[in-house]
């Protein structure tokens, strides 16, 4: 269970970058609808329930654009 | 329910609004790489100074990075670095810069320096091309690539950075690629707290001057290819030379102790001023 | 048994050994260089002394290295200094231009010899004379000093230290090989009375984002590192904030004229020149070792009855146009005297040559300094 967070201004786009995209175990990135305001589509995440937050596209993303945080799984789930 | 923020946006220089990296640049990567091992480690900004060159890693620093930045001439990062430790020894030392600006330019202070072993770390961003001024040819370019400056293919024997600074005398010496950002942190780690000259080469991608213009793909191929041509040091001395072409021999290739200059220069001011041994 | 700094005394001592001890005593605490003949000497002393109070010298693998290491120092606060001759010098002109552009006190030490390239390194030829001024790449206002004797070897090194740490610039000393090799009395005073400048910094806790630290002609605090000013320090063309600006020729032209202005705008206070021309028709303008005869040629002329007088340039960077202009409007022949081709007559004439008439006299064999008998010769025929 994670949080994710893409800094959309900040990011550089799906086409011309793509790391995070790649870099997810999971492919949980897909292009956005919109573009920023440089002209880059940013990526959005298809199922953020289904992040087990190993914080590969926040790690790899030059322009720092994707953060992630882990959260605890709620009391009596399943670890 | 409020936003999370990144957890390293805290050590950007507050004008700063984004990277001037190219998009996917393998430099982004390595700058995330060394504020990782900064929290890490417990530290702040405020107990570095980084030292940089010309050419896009330096900027990595400049004016990324909310710390005391000198972003001086090409080739010539380290040897500032060495008036800087001189004057600040209680400070770590950190050039980010170039295979172009260390290895050609900047050769004879690597060398020097790593003989030394004076205590500073030194990434080496290592993309194999000279990306600011539109992709020439390198001391590290493969044998045979197009590039701006050799249309019809480069010609000469390209450079083992590592190597040359293991060979000059330097006390840590790691290379990594940036398909492995943790595992370069954790050098980074080890290299900052090093008592001796710490060199990272990171290979690392350029995807418009190297990439784009020599047909060499995107950022995430050529990071693949990073993946697929390395190999761990000690599988990579299983194998015989002609086994290793074309590989990328990745791992902390050294890290041993060796007498350190601060160290033997503070032996040297005191008997200077007359105190017994 | 620590030596001291300021080694007070009467000496026989020479100009080389003087200027290294004018450095200690100035407050040099970071010296590097690299072996070359004439200069050898400073960089020796400075082995041996600095780390007697304290300090450190190291010899580093080239020049390059050199001026880049005692940059580096610079910018942790300490007073720092590098000693060389013209090849030297040629092969840093790319990091001095690197320490004016960022505002970066370091003093220079040229103690020139005949070129060009390796030419004779045991002859005292001051040919660099331009080279400070011109041979880094770009527009830029330097401060020179040309000492005399070996006691100016001393007292102008202290002023290159003050001067450094005042302007925020690097302070060349052009001495030759006869200055710096020759051996005369020193006088080295008691340290009180020795004037010591120190560079201002910011206040310490000043918001990082704040501080002004470049591009002011008043001079701005230099925001060394390791006091958590968080200073970006680059090369490139920046603002008063050290931020880089690659696009807009306004800062550009802002960079370039705030640097050159720093300087001009003090010229009164940096430009020392020696006047002993009172009621003379016949002006001899010099400076270094040349100086020494032209003093002696005036004497003699003066014994004869000639009116004649001289003007000793003490700054040759930046340029005493002004005084050289005051000095020509009232003398009817200047002759200007330099062991070399004419490296600051034209600027000299550019200046006189509106008053009066200007002409120059090289030794007789480049390398020589003039015979006072030959100079004598040249004051009868511009008197005839």
């Amino acid at each position: 269970m994670a949080k994710v967070r893409i800094y959309r201004d900040l990011c550089k786009g799906v086409e011309e970058c793509g790391i995070c995209v790649s870099v997810c175990p999971k492919k949980l990135f897909q292009p956005s609808a919109a573009l920023n305001p440089k002209g880059y589509r940013p990526p959005e995440m298809k199922d953020e329930a289904a992040c087990t937050g190993c914080e590969n596209c926040m790690i790899y993303c030059p322009d720092l654009a994707v953060a992630v945080k882990k959260e605890k799984a709620a009391k009596g789930a399943k670890k | 329910m409020s936003e999370i923020v990144h957890p390293l946006h805290r050590f950007i220089r507050p004008y700063v609004t984004s990277t001037t990296n190219c998009p996917g640049c393998g430099n982004g990567i390595a700058a995330q790489a060394i504020l990782r091992a900064v929290d890490e480690l417990g530290m702040t900004l405020d107990d570095f100074i980084f030292v940089t060159g010309i050419g896009c890693s330096a900027w990595i620093p400049s004016p990324f990075f909310d710390v005391d930045v000198l972003h001086t001439t090409h080739g010539r990062p380290i040897a500032f670095a060495l008036g800087i430790k001189i004057g600040l020894p209680e400070k770590k030392v950190m050039v980010t810069s170039g295979d172009g600006d260390l290895a050609a330019i900047g050769g004879n202070h690597l060398i020097h320096n790593a003989r030394r072993n004076v205590e500073m770390a030194v990434i080496c961003l290592n993309n194999g091309i000279y990306g600011m001024t539109g992709g020439q040819a390198a001391p590290t370019t493969p044998m045979g690539l197009k590039t701006a400056s050799t249309p019809y293919g480069t010609f000469e024997n390209p450079f083992d950075i590592s190597e040359l600074v293991i060979a000059a005398g330097a006390s840590f010496v790691a290379r990594w690629t940036t398909h492995h950002a943790r595992q370069l942190t954790a050098s980074i780690k080890k290299a900052v707290q090093k008592k001796g000259f710490s060199f990272i080469e990171v290979i690392t991608q350029c995807p418009v001057q190297y990439g784009r213009k020599t047909g060499s793909g995107s950022a995430v191929q050529m990071m693949k290819e990073y993946k697929e041509k390395s190999i761990l040091m000690k599988e990579a001395a299983k194998l015989s030379k002609d086994e290793l072409r074309g590989r990328i021999v990745v791992g902390e290739l050294v890290d041993k102790e060796a007498p350190e200059m601060l160290d033997e220069l503070n032996k040297m001011k005191r008997r200077a001023s007359g105190e017994k041994a | 048994m620590k030596e001291k700094r300021v080694q007070t005394g009467k000496y026989f001592m020479m100009g080389n050994i003087a200027c290294a001890e004018g450095a200690l005593a100035a407050g040099c605490e970071f010296a590097a260089g690299y072996p070359i003949t004439p200069a050898t000497e400073i960089a020796n002393r400075l082995a041996e002394r600095l780390p007697q109070v304290g300090g450190t010298f190291l010899q580093m693998e080239d020049e390059i290295s050199s001026i880049a290491a005692i940059i580096g120092a610079s910018w942790t606060g300490k007073k720092v200094m590098t000693a060389t001759s013209g090849p030297g010098i040629s092969l840093m002109l790319e990091n001095i231009g690197f320490a004016i552009g960022v505002e970066t006190p370091c003093v220079i030490v040229n103690v020139q010899r005949g070129g060009p390239t390796t030419g004779m390194p045991t002859a005292g030829v001051p040919a660099d004379m331009v080279q400070p001024k011109r041979g880094s790449h770009g527009d830029y206002e330097i401060i020179a000093l040309c000492p005399a004797s070996p006691q100016e070897m001393f007292e102008h090194t202290v002023l290159a230290f003050n001067f450094a740490e005042k302007y925020r610039v690097p302070v060349f000393l052009l001495s030759d090989a006869f200055v710096g090799h020759m051996r005369e009395e020193v006088v080295i005073p008691e340290a009180e009375k020795i004037e010591i400048i120190h560079r201002r910094i910011p206040e310490i806790g000043t918001d990082p984002q704040k501080i002004k630290g470049f591009l002011d002609e008043d001079v701005a605090p230099m925001p060394i590192f390791g006091k958590g000013f968080r200073s970006h320090v680059t090369s490139s063309c920046h603002d008063e904030y050290g931020k880089r600006n690659l696009s807009d020729l306004t800062a550009l032209d802002n960079f370039i004229r705030k640097l050159s202005d720093k300087i001009l705008k003090h010229k009164e206070d940096i430009v020392r020149v020696e006047r002993d021309y009172e009621g003379a028709e016949v002006v001899l303008v010099s400076y270094g070792a040349v100086s020494r005869a032209a003093r002696m040629a005036a004497n003699l002329a003066r014994e004869q009855g000639l009116p004649v007088g001289t003007l000793r340039l003490i700054t040759a960077w930046p340029f005493p146009g002004e005084e050289i202009e005051e000095m020509a409007r009232k003398a009817k022949k200047v002759i200007v005297l330099e062991n070399n081709l004419g490296q600051l007559y034209p600027f000299i004439k550019a200046e006189a040559a509106g008053h009066a008439d200007v002409s120059f006299l090289p030794p007789r064999v480049i390398g020589e300094i003039q015979d006072p008998e030959a100079i004598l010769e040249r004051i009868r025929e511009v008197l005839k």
